[in-house]
């Protein structure tokens, strides 16, 4: 495709327009949590003089450091067990011939469209009877309810766009269908697996509803439910400038993750349509 | 088998981490949970002068007071056996006892941890005359003013109560504001409460606290209702108004005092220690305090005397606690006198018992002392009752935002919503 | 979970004799009980993580129940729905979510349609274009509320100042409190429409562009004849799931207002009453509501627009 110079010129200040409108408002939360004393109300974009008080006071506090804890742990095992859990079914979805396969993706589908707000009141109520309550598996289970649908979903589109052929050629070497699956379609898969488990943890690591609903201490709270308990000088006073700083704590996964994997998360929103 | 295998492994690291929920962390420690930072110190000066009689876990509740109740709410309902001392926020301490969740005191303890503490505070940590609360701090709220506006707005604390029309129409002819709590939350609630039973009415009828839901009458549909709702339209309305008064909590408002136009504010006496923060900080200047003076609460009409809000903290024992005796006696540490005291000059909330305010350092450090003794005895809680949290929910919908009330229609819809949100017929 | 594994014996007894067959149905029937072996797990924990409290929603809801008040725990089958479908208050957050839903899709369709072309288009700045988009794609919808409530408020923001607008408070009133938390949803999930529509744009060949352009259209005409109809798929897809997650819109909600100014929504009325009040029946019928509607929607989009989900599976056949 030949694209004239004063296109590029366009498309270019277009890309510049887009990068300005995703960062400008990260960037305020990084601002605003280097502010200190008069400067969180300076009401200007940037602190006149960068403090890392907030960040002190944050990593000072066991609130924050222990939901952190939480949130990380409890991200990654949810993440592992959907992604585990959702390789294989998507396996067999693509590739093998087996009644109720269908069953298998409408039943993701509409687990996906199930308001959360409406499984944590249920879930409230059995897990305070069956102890699980405030615990990290009380909110690992009801995170696969979203995780995994969304794993299954995206492992299956990958999987289709598999080179079945070599898996085949393996078959007619004498393997059977699971020893096939574990030489030859592994590793092929290992990359949309990767994806999955991005996106994935993508998810888990944005709940909110369940971790309002369903903690109480600090055993299992996650971050983003631990904003609310952060204290100002007063009871009454807000404590902005902390909260920003967690903000950007917990930001800094996705960053990284975002500026390590940016083609692998593309690629598995948009099913590997996209070459490049 | 491949499967089986990883299946039980999965089911044993499961059951690892159900198990690292409700941790009892030893037999003499006591989960404490507390709404205010500087609860932590007291803590720990108490658990040292126990000797390793007990010692605490301290958890944090969320810094609004509707999340801390719900917070509460569901680990109590949970039955959480490892909650042991709870801060309780005093007008939602019924429902909790209601449902059964707190430890009611013995008459021994009502007498002991009752004795000197102020008619305010006392009356909102009892509930069908049984003590539920040890209460470790009373809050009310004073009129606070700049001395330099008063002769321009006319108004004069000195010659006697001020009224709230006084106060609107004062600070408009001066052109400074008056500062109220118009935000939708608690802080909403208690200036409706304050208002209605300044001018002699009360948001549940008489005897409500004994009645189950669906029997409960309210007591806003009246001339007390209509006052409130008068006065609240016209301070939003006049520009004696800060700016975002509809969103304005308790900092909003000390902000918009400590503004060129700031003028008069009601507000919890935190404000004092809070400003002299803001004077080490160096965003107000260091001769800022000599310029504020202080009063009792605004009257609703002249002749009748303000029934002041009241707030505060209180110590409970939950039902579920298996350490319910300890408890007790942590508590009569966490509660005491220095406790209170402490309390009072860390955190800038009064102390529940009277004799804390005979003190020379909390005399020095709260010149205000006894307008916030006097104005705790005459304190009136909010209303008491198992249904609370409907009950300050309808208000919060019925009397927000304050610009759109009218003394002709607001007290009728109020009363409504809230019988009929009690009764189940309608949602909030 | 009506469907198990199916058993297999009888049809191996009875088909014993045919060898060949045999051994193309043992293969099958290999297959479909690897098949289940492997499926079978996630199909079983998604079932079961939310069959129970899809289940146990739908029969709280019938009862009068008030968590602190367990002894006035009543069955009183709809009365609940009958309750919650004749409250203002509920049509009001219905209007107040439907106007969220309209108004932050439309716009993320449009926006995010301008965000495909140019990362379709760009060659240059590609890799930090699209690292970019991601973030917002990323972060915390919790975060995100936080960033735009501080940057709206009157007393930290940075709003009000680059705009003129001094002391106006955006929360203060319905309809700058919605458009504040519009611009805050508009903000996180527009990558997300974005990049769906981007494998939309990917798919038209260029030769069509080529062609049109050859034929003399203008920019404008080939977006409106070419890529516009050829993206259809793709652009259905978008709404449907940007339409789905935004009629159940809550956290950023409820950190901005936490429901002040009648900006409350569905999924807040269903917070309230179940988590605040207690009223654990009511909380729950609003949910089931609240799913209903959810499904409705997609039924729509399916049955109505036509929408192929199969497209979004990458089976372009």
């Amino acid at each position: 495709m030949k694209v004239s110079r004063r296109n590029q010129i366009f498309w270019i200040v277009g890309a510049i327009l887009i990068i300005a409108y995703a960062v400008i408002p990260v960037l305020w939360i990084v601002s605003l949590s280097f502010k200190e004393g008069d400067d969180i109300t300076n009401k200007s974009f940037l602190p006149t003089v960068w403090s890392w008080e907030n960040y002190r006071t944050v990593f000072a506090s066991d609130l924050f450091t222990t939901a952190l804890r939480n949130s990380v742990g409890m991200a990654l095992i949810a993440t592992t067990i959907s992604v585990i859990l959702a390789t294989l079914a998507a396996y067999a979805i693509s590739r093998l011939d087996f009644p109720g396969k269908r069953l298998v993706l409408g039943v993701a589908l509409a687990i996906t469209v199930f308001p959360v707000i409406a499984i944590a009141t249920p879930l409230f109520n059995l897990w305070r009877t069956i102890g699980l309550y405030d615990t990290w598996l009380g909110l690992i289970i009801p995170y696969l309810s979203y995780s995994l649908p969304l794993a299954v979903y995206v492992l299956a589109a990958f999987f289709r766009e598999i080179p079945w052929e070599m898996e085949q050629a393996a078959q007619v070497d004498g393997a059977t269908a699971w020893q096939a699956f574990r030489r030859v379609i592994v590793p092929l898969a290992t990359p949309g697996v990767f994806t999955a488990a991005i996106l994935t943890f993508f998810a888990v690591w944005n709940d909110f509803v369940f971790g309002i609903t369903l903690t109480s201490s600090e055993a299992a709270r996650p971050v983003p439910a631990a904003l609310a308990f952060f204290q100002g000088a007063s009871q009454f006073s807000q404590p902005t400038a902390p909260i920003a700083a967690a903000a950007v704590v917990v930001t800094i996964p996705v960053v990284i993750l975002v500026l390590l994997f940016q083609r692998k998360i593309v690629a598995g929103l948009t099913n590997g349509a996209v070459k490049g | 088998m491949h499967m089986r295998r990883s299946a039980a492994a999965l089911l044993l690291v499961a059951s690892g981490l159900a198990g690292c929920g409700g941790g009892d962390g030893g037999s003499n420690s006591l989960t404490y949970y507390i709404a205010d930072a500087a609860q932590e110190d007291v803590a720990t000066r108490c658990a040292t002068e126990s000797g390793g009689a007990y010692a605490f876990n301290i958890q944090r509740l969320p810094n609004t007071a509707a999340g801390g109740r719900e917070q509460l709410l569901r680990r109590l309902a949970a039955e959480d056996r490892s909650m042991d001392i709870v801060s309780v926020d005093p007008p939602f301490m019924a429902e909790f006892a209601n449902a059964g969740f707190l430890r009611p005191f013995t008459n021994a303890e009502r007498q002991e941890f009752s004795d000197g503490i102020l008619a305010g505070p006392l009356e909102q940590s009892t509930f069908r005359d049984t003590l539920y609360s040890a209460p470790l701090y009373g809050n009310t709220q004073l009129l606070w003013y700049r001395k330099s506006v008063l002769q321009k707005a006319g108004v004069d604390p000195a010659a006697g109560p001020v009224t709230w029309d006084q106060l609107i129409e004062g600070a408009t002819k001066a052109g400074v504001t008056v500062a109220a709590q118009g935000r939708r939350n608690e802080s909403l609630m208690v200036w409706v409460n304050a208002l209605i039973a300044s001018a002699g009415g009360s948001i549940l009828a008489e005897g409500s606290e004994n009645l189950p839901s669906d029997q409960v009458k309210g007591g806003i549909d009246t001339e007390a209702g209509a006052e409130a709702a008068r006065i609240m339209h016209d301070l939003a309305v006049s520009p004696a108004a800060p700016a975002g008064f509809s969103t304005a909590g308790e900092e909003d408002s000390r902000a918009a005092f400590q503004e060129a136009d700031g003028g008069f504010m009601v507000n919890w006496p935190y404000v004092w220690a809070a400003m002299d923060s803001a004077i080490e900080e160096g965003s107000l200047p260091a001769n800022f305090k000599d310029d504020v003076g202080w009063t009792t609460y605004p009257r609703v009409a002249a002749g009748t005397e303000a029934a002041s809000p009241s707030g505060g903290l209180g110590l409970s024992i939950s039902s579920f606690s298996r350490k319910q005796e300890l408890a007790v006696e942590a508590t009569r540490c966490l509660a005491s006198a220095q406790s209170q005291k402490e309390f009072m000059l860390t955190a800038g909330n009064p102390a529940a018992l009277g004799a804390v305010f005979d003190d020379p350092e909390v005399r020095e450090k709260f010149p205000m002392a006894e307008e916030i003794r006097t104005g705790l005895d005459a304190a009136t809680p909010r209303p008491v009752s198992p249904y609370y949290g409907d009950v300050t929910g309808v208000i919060q919908t019925a009397f927000h935002p304050p610009d759109a009330l009218s003394p002709d229609t607001t007290p009728r819809a109020a009363n409504s919503l809230l019988e009929d949100v009690l009764r189940n017929k309608r949602l909030i | 979970m009506s469907t198990t594994i199916p058993a297999a014996p009888p049809q191996k007894v009875a088909e014993a004799g045919k060898t060949t067959r045999f051994r193309l149905t043992d293969r099958a029937r290999k297959e479909r009980n690897l098949g289940w072996m492997l499926a079978g797990p996630a199909f079983f924990v998604m079932v079961a993580v939310t069959g129970y409290p899809i289940l146990n929603a739908l029969w709280l809801s019938m009862f009068d129940y008030r968590l602190t008040d367990p002894a006035g725990r009543d069955f009183i089958g709809l009365g609940n729905y009958l309750t919650i479908l004749t409250d203002g208050l509920f049509w009001r957050q219905f209007g107040v979510t439907s106007l969220i839903t309209v108004v932050t899709v439309s716009v993320e369709l449009v926006l995010g349609f301008g965000l495909a072309m140019v990362m379709h288009r760009a060659l240059y700045l590609r890799t930090a274009l699209r690292t970019a988009i991601l973030v917002p794609y990323g972060i915390i919808t919790v975060v995100s509320a936080y960033a735009w409530a501080y940057a709206f408020s009157n007393t930290y923001g940075f709003v009000n100042g680059i705009f003129g607008l001094g002391e106006f408070d955006w929360f203060g009133g319905t309809w700058s409190a919605l458009a504040a938390v519009c611009v805050a949803e508009i903000w996180k999930t527009t990558p997300f429409m974005s990049l769906l529509l981007l494998a939309g744009l990917a798919q038209i060949p260029d030769d069509y562009l080529e062609a049109a352009k050859v034929d003399g259209a203008t920019a404008w005409q080939r977006v409106k004849r070419v890529i516009l109809p050829n993206m259809k798929a793709a652009i259905m897809v978008a709404l449907l799931f940007r339409t789905l997650d935004a009629f159940r819109v809550f956290d950023t909600v409820f950190i901005m207002t936490a429901g002040s100014q009648n900006t409350e929504t569905l999924s807040f009325l269903a917070y309230r009453q179940t988590i605040s009040r207690v009223m654990v029946g009511l909380g729950s019928a609003v949910s089931v509501i609240l799913a209903i509607l959810v499904v409705l929607i997609a039924v729509m989009f399916v049955k109505v627009f036509k929408t192929d989900l199969s497209q979004q599976r990458g089976d372009r056949k």
